[in-house]
């Protein structure tokens, strides 16, 4: 206890919490902010140097999942920074796989076709659905590429094309403005739905995610959450009532806050870190108005 | 075995009975449900929730229930109808999902009674019944919540160890998510998802499906297809002007929607 960062402090007033619920899904922050694109709208300003946030070690990463499973976990999800730089991510999803559903996020830009070939075969002998899902923002080149970096859309398409010809079924996420111009939700889905079946994936998996003002979009920041706002809601649809992350240094609330001073939840212990979880940071407020889940469905 | 969990409150006690979900406003496959359950000598026949949604006629299904003394849980969709909800409570995050679900509720809505709404509302969300020596917890979603997913892919043991602790019962069965499946653990412990008999289950036969459970030294659980006019009801949803990719499945036996909350290992098994 004696490590625990204080909360942030309120802006005159008592900082809502939002209870703790039931622990039903894992984060695994594998690899910290190591990233190897620096998107502009990163949730949690990940690149190719010097991570802020480190990448987790392998004995880290099972012991949490071994603790998870002993907790009833429903699911577990492994992020970063890219899951796919981690060198033994492979084992540790398979070490996932053995206790829940997993899920891996990643870029789609440093996947080559023997790890393609490796996860498929994951996927096959596992107990429990594998997920792969890739980011892409744009169905065109540019625009993606534009706030994901050059070069990024052709690799992420070319490992979206690798992962349906091995059967692997990925969900290609996108990041959408809701307060960005025209249509939220339907215009750039329908787009992204079309451009899999044009593609010829015959099971197109799209989902949608509002930006944050977190990350590079910190200083897009606005309000935070207060008990007024929060008056009449329930808060226990609230993603951080059921999740916790393990990262570098700690257990937190929800990815977004992994590694954010003052969001700590215990310094390592999933069961500590059972408690009511403040919604003092701008990205909650997001969550709030939103409705949002970062889980695949 | 947990069989005195409930010592304070007797339950019924059963060897043999039928149970199903996932109704679905389908009168026609109901109807051959019930027919083909009271042949194979049942004790009781139970209802897991979700009368309405996608068939059409949405009133002709609670006749059959009450001439059938069918032992009734409140699903998410009942629950949504009877309290004037303006959504089906389905917990689909897809739009296309979510467009599909809303066409389909308004429908059901407004061709639903006052009083079936108002019975849909007396529904209990769990029921206990002891099956031999084995306590069996009925709920629709899960026992913690209603609209909660249990696919076979996506549902742990570590998950499911924790929900027989936690509901004290050493056998759970459910529905929600329209696919059967049935998992044994050690010490007696069974999930059974029951299925839907009011939707094929995205297999390409337009068959649907229930469960018998017989008591026995083991648990005995057997799926049991249902076959019935699948050609009149859909003829009878396209009257009714609902999209006519709900027919389809009704016809092909393959899901064209609700799609995106299956799990990548049952969306494979599908066609779309
Ligand atoms: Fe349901």
């Amino acid at each position: 206890m004696r490590d625990m960062v204080p909360v942030l402090e309120a802006r005159g007033t008592r900082v809502p919490s939002a209870p703790f619920v039931r622990f039903s899904t894992l984060w695994v922050q594998v690899t910290g902010t190591w990233c190897n694109l620096q998107c502009v709208h990163c949730l949690n300003a990940s690149g190719p140097r010097d991570p802020w946030l480190k990448p987790l070690c392998a004995e880290r990463v099972r012991h949490a999942i071994r603790e998870s499973e002993a907790l009833g976990v429903k699911d577990i999800y492994f992020t970063g920074g890219e899951p796919f730089l981690h060198r033994e991510i492979l084992l540790l999803l398979g070490f996932a796989l053995a206790a829940a559903p997993t899920t891996v996020l990643t870029n789609g830009a440093a996947i080559s076709e023997a790890t393609i070939a490796a996860l498929a075969s994951l996927a096959r002998d596992a107990p429990y659905s594998l997920e792969i899902r890739v980011s892409l923002d744009d169905v065109d080149p540019e625009g993606n590429d534009r706030v994901r970096g050059r070069g990024a859309w052709a690799r992420a398409v070319r490992t979206i094309r690798r992962l349906h010809a091995h059967g692997l079924l990925p969900i290609v996420a996108a990041t959408e403005d809701p307060g960005g111009e025209g249509q939220v939700g339907p215009g750039l889905y329908g787009r992204l739905r079309d451009f899999l079946v044009g593609l010829g994936i015959d099971k197109p998996r799209v989902k949608i995610l509002p930006l944050f003002p977190v990350g590079r979009l910190a200083s897009r920041g606005g309000d935070l959450l207060s008990e007024e706002m929060l008056d009449g809601f329930d808060r226990a649809r609230l993603q951080c009532a059921e999740a916790r992350v393990v990262a570098d240094g700690g257990v937190y609330a929800c990815p977004i806050l992994a590694g954010l001073p003052g969001a700590r939840l215990s310094a390592g212990d999933l069961e500590e870190s059972f408690r009511p979880a403040p919604l003092s940071h701008p990205g909650c407020v997001t969550c709030y108005e939103t409705g949002m889940t970062c889980r695949n469905a | 075995m947990t069989a005195s969990v409930n010592a304070l409150h007797p339950v019924a006690a059963y060897r043999r009975i039928a149970v199903f979900g996932g109704v679905y406003s389908n009168a026609l496959a109901l109807e051959a449900t019930l027919e083909d359950a009271r042949r194979r000598e049942v004790e009781a026949v139970f209802c897991l929730g979700d009368m309405g949604g996608f068939g059409p006629h949405p009133d002709r299904v609670f006749p059959l229930l009450r001439a059938g003394a069918v032992l009734s849980l409140q699903g998410n969709y009942d629950e949504s109808l009877a309290s004037g909800r303006d959504d089906c409570g389905c917990g689909y995050t897809d739009p296309r999902d979510n467009h599909f679900a809303r066409i389909s509720y308004a429908y059901t809505f407004a061709h639903t009674s006052a009083e079936n709404k108002a019975w849909l509302g007396s529904l209990p969300r769990h029921r206990r019944v002891q099956l031999g020596g084995s306590g069996v917890l009925m709920c629709h979603g899960s026992p913690r919540g209603v609209n909660e997913f249990l696919w076979e892919s996506t549902t742990p043991n570590g998950l499911l160890r924790r929900l027989f602790r936690d509901h004290a019962a050493d056998v759970i069965l459910c529905t929600h998510t329209g696919i059967k499946w049935h998992r044994a653990l050690p010490e007696g412990r069974h999930l059974v998802n029951v299925g839907a008999i009011g939707r094929p289950e995205n297999d390409g036969s337009p068959r649907v499906w229930y469960t018998l459970l017989t008591a026995g030294a083991e648990l005995e659980v057997e799926f049991v297809p249902v076959r019935y006019d699948q050609s009149m009801l859909a003829r009878q949803m396209d009257a009714e002007g609902l999209p006519p990719e709900f027919s389809e499945t009704i016809r092909t036996g393959w899901w064209t929607t609700c799609l995106e909350s299956l799990p990548a290992r049952e969306r494979a098994r599908g066609r779309f």
